[in-house]
């Protein structure tokens, strides 16, 4: 790797103030499996500091607050995957944080890190989004809230600001216990970027499709809700042949590229499956005792 | 900078510069060369170390992150007793063919077993999907956990051995893809 | 000298030893870390030569690899875990163009860079080109860059870090040439010559049995098909790496993770343009061959920067350069034309096969010979002509890789006998029984077969993998 410097941030308010000292030639590093990798792998020139706030303890833990669920920053993938917690509110985040490259970068790479080097396949995108998060950023003039979508611009393209971090994810408390599903399709089932990936989730109250959402990862610049497939599904009796024309819909609504992993219409078709099977998958958590836990 | 780590027991310091790895900390600094430059990049995991207690591959690690922590590689594993159960299962089993994997199988292997004494082949997979392998095709290191956890448990726990199940449970599981 | 001492007998005091040496040689098992794996006792008493259809006694027995103590314990030396003092790193600047002249390239930058002890072009290597049969690959571009692989400079540097630096300071101007990345755009008369000339096709192999066109006239139906196999890379978990060092004779010594040894000695003797006798090659434990460690790479590159530097130099490939600039599996495209009878006999095969060979020769002359001789598959077939191509395109060469273009054909006729099977309603299995070699049985090429145990062998794997229990 080319030279660079290294500092440890104690907390996320130093690391703010780091950022600002350093100016534009800083860089936050968190588990830094994809920075890096990415640092060796590229030609460009190194950041001139790196702020590293992988043991910032305010950026850590998972716990049921005023909010919601809040997880902290800088749990890595492995930590959700074994938070009884989240396992039992929310299994679907622990698949999907299960399904993220190796039991060894599981370990290093952090939820922030995942969200913010925002790729449009990350596998934690769609499942938060499908639930709602929002996501608390701490800047040189405070803090803000902003849901969760807000944040993807484009492919490794955030709103965040220069010196500004991500601290939290809050998924907020009406959806924590919401039976929700996730599924990917990656070309290997370790160490796969998923092809497609998708979230779904909806109260299953009276046998009806109640507040329905539907996520989707690697078929677009950004992870994305497929709201019209939402809106299809909304109110109506949960059946299988919904859940199917669901899909359907939702692969209407993704605009997937071509590349060397998959073509456009290969990926449109594993939307339809994915999101069907994602709901189906909902579908199994949605016991009736479940709403308790929100509220 | 400075960094501190305790490798297998001992405190070592070094001073590098600020882009050092672990892996390079402990292969160039510490000739603890154990663990394997494969990739570089995190995809191969011949580079596995455990640090306090977590597998996590070397190259994607600064040493600036690991200092304060303590760090076990694989020349920690035996002791003047004698050879961890998985290095001798995995000698026994066939397990390690050109070797160049099997630090950081055998880290993996540790790690899982330190957090699941009797771990399931499905357990076992997931543990081991980071380490690459081209030459065994991970049956016989699958088959190797499964024994290493047989003789770690009735080792530790001699009592538990009567309740538990069934002479070779390691071969019964294997065909489960 | 009266009474002298030494004129007197000599009485020696009869004392028994408490051992012979050679038990007090032996070391205590349990006190020793790492102990050396005891020896696997093999009851190979005589005849220690099979006879023909016989089973040799080892078959079945448990062997352990004698060196898999140390690999367990991390203290199996790798080329990597090797430094020598005083060395150096090198890294080689790949083209990153697949086919271009070099017009001007520029060091100055580099060797002035604080560190950077030697810096290498491919117009001062001696004689700047290797190969196991064709002598037409150079170790650094000079001026021709025929792959993206290609090394065009070398620097040797007091640290890795600096070494990539120094590559990246390096300039290297390019003129673009046309080129050619399909094996079958490459047969093509108007396709770009990688190597000049008026062909890209630089060997070829046909082997003839009997008269194919008279078993098509006699065939009950007669089928055709492509098949195609992509370029695999080997990707051994230890990379290329090698260290070169000089002592002060002349005499060079090379740690390689290399499979043939004389043959990198010969190579290397022929590109430094020195006896091979003042060559010495240390053949470490290789972290996985798969073919791809056969021959030598950029070790005459490392020997020069260590001629220059005055030390050691050490060499490691990064991950991917593994995959641009070192060998691959060939990419096959093959066209089967088979005659069969009405009960599913194969009575007249036509095989014409192009192998991608990428820029250089490498070993494909031996893949293309083996693949040809397998091409009829394990199956006796009275009429058969295999006719193989093997052509230059601006690619990653292809070289050796496990079964030397053996998977590839496989994949092509065992392809085309399931649809076979399939279209004359014959089981896959049977179709393979009434047609494969027997004790005695003639192959393509003429041989007479002994000791075949083709059908014991699919019998045994059905049973293994429950054929009959198919859904």
């Amino acid at each position: 790797m080319k030279p660079f410097g290294y500092v440890a941030a104690q907390d996320s308010e130093h690391a703010v103030a780091l950022l600002a000292e350093y100016g534009k030639g800083a860089k936050l590093l968190a588990g830094g499996t994809d920075l890096l990798a990415d640092l060796k792998l590229t030609p460009h020139p190194p950041p001139a500091v790196m702020v590293d706030i992988s043991r910032c303890a305010d950026l850590k833990g998972i716990a049921i607050t005023e909010a919601g669920l809040r997880i902290g920053a800088m749990v890595t993938h492995s930590e959700i995957v074994n938070s009884p917690l989240i396992r039992d509110t929310l299994p679907a985040l622990a698949e999907a944080a299960l399904s993220i490259g190796a039991v060894q970068t599981r370990n290093l790479g952090s939820i922030a890190g995942n969200l913010v080097t925002c790729v449009p396949s990350m596998d934690s995108g769609p499942t938060l989004l499908a639930l709602e998060a929002s996501v608390t950023i701490l800047g040189p003039s405070g803090r803000r809230t902003i849901g969760l979508a807000d944040l993807f611009v484009g492919p490794r393209k955030t709103s965040l600001a220069f010196g500004e971090i991500l601290v939290e994810i809050v998924i907020p408390k009406r959806n924590v216990g919401k039976p929700t599903g996730f599924q990917k399709f990656g070309l290997r089932k370790g160490q796969a970027l998923a092809l497609v990936n998708a979230a779904a989730s909806f109260w299953a109250g009276e046998g009806l499709f109640t507040e329905p959402t539907i996520a989707l990862g690697a078929v677009a610049p950004t992870v994305i809700r497929a709201p019209k497939a939402e809106a299809y599904l909304a109110g109506r009796p949960v059946t299988e042949d919904a859940m199917a024309e669901a899909g359907r819909i939702a692969a209407t609504e993704a605009k997937p590229i071509t590349d060397f992993r998959a073509t456009a219409d290969y990926r449109r078709d594993l939307v339809a499956v994915l999101v069907k099977r994602a709901l189906l998958a909902a579908h199994g958590r949605a016991t009736p005792n479940r709403k308790d836990i929100a509220s | 900078m400075n960094v501190t780590i305790t490798v297998n027991g001992e405190v070592r310091s070094a001073s590098v510069p600020p882009e050092t790895t672990l892996l390079v900390l402990l292969r160039e600094h510490f000739l603890l060369t154990g663990a394997k430059t494969g990739c570089d990049v995190g995809d191969c995991g011949a580079c596995t170390v455990i640090v306090d207690g977590k597998a996590v591959n070397a190259c994607l690690m600064l040493a600036g992150q690991a200092d304060g922590r303590t760090v076990t590689t694989i020349e920690g594993l035996a002791t003047r007793e004698g050879l961890h159960p998985l290095q001798k299962v995995f000698e026994e089993t066939g397990a390690l063919q050109c070797g160049f994997c099997g630090p950081g199988v055998i880290m993996s292997s540790k790690a899982l077993l330190d957090e699941i004494p009797n771990p399931t082949t499905a357990e076992i997979r997931n543990a081991l999907a980071g380490n690459l392998c081209r030459c065994t095709g991970y049956q016989k290191m699958i088959e190797g956990v499964h024994e290493a956890a047989e003789m770690l448990q009735s080792t530790t726990t001699p009592a538990t051995l009567a309740t538990k199940t069934p002479a070779t449970p390691a071969l019964a599981a294997l065909p489960q893809r | 000298m009266a009474d002298d001492v030494m004129e007197r007998d000599v009485s020696v005091l009869e004392k028994e030893r408490v051992a012979p040496v050679e038990t007090l040689r032996r070391s205590d098992e349990a006190l020793r870390l790492p102990a050396v794996a005891p020896p696997t006792a093999l009851p190979l008493e005589p005849p220690l030569v099979p006879q023909v259809g016989e089973q040799t006694r080892a078959v079945g027995l448990r062997a352990q690899r004698p060196d898999s103590r140390n690999h367990g314990l991390g203290l199996t030396r790798y080329i990597d875990d090797i430094a020598l003092p005083g060395m150096l790193f090198a890294k080689i600047k790949r083209a990153g163009v697949a086919s271009a002249r070099i017009v001007r390239i520029d060091t100055s930058k580099a060797e002035a860079m604080p560190g950077v002890k030697a810096v290498l072009v491919g117009s001062e290597i001696p004689v700047n080109s290797f190969g196991p049969s064709l002598q037409d690959q150079p170790l650094l571009a000079a001026p021709i860059v025929r792959h993206a692989g290609d090394g065009v400079a070398a620097v040797a540097a007091v640290t890795e870090q600096i070494a990539e630096a120094a590559i990246d300071a390096i300039e290297v101007e390019y003129e673009p040439l046309p080129g050619v990345y399909d094996a079958i755009e490459a047969l093509k008369p108007d396709s770009h010559k990688v190597h000049g000339g008026d062909t890209n096709v630089y060997a070829s192999k046909i082997i003839k049995r009997g008269d194919v066109e008279k078993g098509f006239a006699q065939a009950y139906r007669i089928y055709e098909g492509r098949y195609y196999t992509p370029g695999i890379e080997h990707a051994p978990m230890e990379p290329f790496t090698s260290i070169a060092d000089w002592d002060a004779n002349g005499r060079l010594t090379v740690y390689a993770s290399i499979g043939r040894i004389t043959l990198a000695r010969c190579d290397m003797s022929r590109t430094l343009g020195i006896p091979i006798s003042r060559i010495r090659v240390i053949g470490t434990v290789v972290g996985g061959n798969f073919g791809g460690k056969n021959e030598i790479r950029h070790e005459p590159v490392l020997a020069l920067l260590a001629k220059k530097a005055g030390r050691p130099v050490k060499g490691r490939f990064t991950r991917v350069e593994e995959f641009v600039a070192s060998t691959i599996r060939h990419a096959f495209t093959m066209d089967y034309k088979t005659g069969v009878t009405k009960d599913g006999r194969l009575i007249a095969r036509q095989v014409r096969m192009v192998l991608d060979g990428g820029a250089y020769c490498s070993f494909s002359e031996t893949t293309l010979g083996k693949a040809c001789i397998l091409s009829t598959g394990p199956y006796e077939i009275p009429n058969s002509l295999a006719e193989g191509y093997v052509v230059y395109t601006n690619k990653t060469t292809a070289g050796s890789m496990r079964g030397f273009g053996a998977p590839q054909v496989c994949f092509a006729y065992e392809s085309q006998m399931d649809e076979i099977a399939r279209d004359l309603g014959i089981d896959p299995i049977e179709i393979r029984v009434r047609n494969m070699f027997r004790e005695g049985s003639i192959s393509s090429t003429g041989q007479v077969l002994h000791s075949v145990k083709v059908k014991e062998s699919l019998e045994n794997a059905v049973k293994k993998f429950g054929w009959e229990a198919r859904s």
